[in-house]
């Protein structure tokens, strides 16, 4: 294990809540945490508890982390090739 | 719906990019891009969505077609970022992958359209399913053939589990990750259940995916989840015990990790 990988594991560890939320739960807010995000609304209780999943949880990073590049896309619609 | 832009977007230029392959169609074929570029400009408000898959005849089976073009798309960008995982896989199969994904995503969420809260955009809250089912199968497929029980494949880790020469780094830093890994090992060697032990030396030191772990286990991501939880929070007590709170640990190892 990496010292980078270890410390950040620590915190992970020290991070941790009596109470967190589930994978399922997660995967049931995660659009809207998602849209939330993007559109900058409002931060609500449930999306702090997805933070906080999302801290824990790589499988659930991921899968935001592509949500979110999917989401953002479409959100700003048509970008040309050159723009890249 | 026809497409208002001369230039393609952003998403469809890197599906087409790495899909070469996928432009045209003939009667009967795959869609192909033109079908991808119509669906992407298709601005169905939640509502229409609702409403169109939930109706019947041709606007049901268009917005069935949209949204399958819409998963295909997400899968395959979920795929580009995972080609690593699918490196035995020629483009091809990758692509059919990617359209097998889409249709079980599609299946999921025609059942669960019911649980549609509308908090989000109908496309957000439909790609998950492709990005979660993709994921999955890339994980699983990179897993493919490896047995978590071979101990020549998953080695029980050393007393010591850092790679890195410690002397290079701040002699006060290295004492403290020694003291608190010892306090860690003596916790994952005495009090976790061995489920608990067996599931963190996978994922925290093998690096072993959920999705695998989940597989090889016969469960489901919430008890894992739990197992890992439950560990953690041991772990977690441990620390404060001894006086190792996240203060202390922010001063020494900074933002870094």
């Amino acid at each position: 294990m990496k010292t980078s990988k270890f410390d950040a594991w620590i915190k992970r560890i020290l991070a941790t809540e009596d109470e967190e939320i589930s994978c399922s739960d997660c995967f049931d807010l995660l659009s809207e945490y998602v849209d939330m995000e993007i559109t900058h609304g409002p931060v609500r209780e449930n999306h702090l508890k997805v933070e906080q999943h999302l801290i824990q949880c790589q499988v659930c990073r991921e899968e935001y982390e592509i949500l979110h590049s999917l989401a953002q896309m479409d959100a700003e619609e048509v970008v040309s090739p050159q723009d890249e | 719906m026809q497409c208002q832009s001369t230039q393609p977007p952003k998403m469809v230029y890197l599906y087409r990019r790495y899909h070469v392959g996928f432009r045209s169609r003939s009667p009967g074929s795959r869609p192909g891009l033109d079908d991808i570029i119509l669906s992407m400009s298709n601005h169905r408000s939640n509502e229409e969505w609702l409403r169109d898959l939930g109706s019947s005849g041709e606007s049901q089976s268009t917005a069935i077609e949209d949204l399958r073009n819409a998963l295909l798309r997400a899968a395959l960008y979920t795929f580009q970022g995972q080609l690593g995982s699918l490196a035995q896989f020629s483009q091809l199969e990758i692509q059919q992958l990617a359209e097998d994904c889409a249709q079980e995503a599609l299946v999921s969420i025609l059942k669960h359209l019911p649980e549609f809260r509308g908090e989000s955009k109908f496309l957000t809250w439909a790609y998950k399913f492709a990005v979660n089912i993709g994921l999955t199968t890339a994980r699983r497929e990179q897993w493919k053939g490896m047995s978590l029980d071979d101990p020549e494949d998953f080695p029980i880790y050393s007393h010591w589990p850092l790679e890195e020469d410690l002397s290079k780094f701040d002699p006060e830093l290295a004492v403290m990750r020694s003291e608190i890994w010892e306090v860690l090992r003596a916790i994952i060697q005495n009090d976790l259940t061995e489920k608990q032990r067996l599931v963190l030396k996978w994922m925290v030191f093998d690096d072993v995916p959920m999705d695998v772990v989940v597989q090889h286990l016969d469960t489901n991501r919430n008890a894992v989840y739990k197992l890992l939880h439950d560990a953690r929070a041991k772990l977690k007590q441990a620390l404060l015990s001894r006086g190792i709170g996240i203060s202390e640990t922010m001063d020494l190892f900074g933002t870094q990790g």
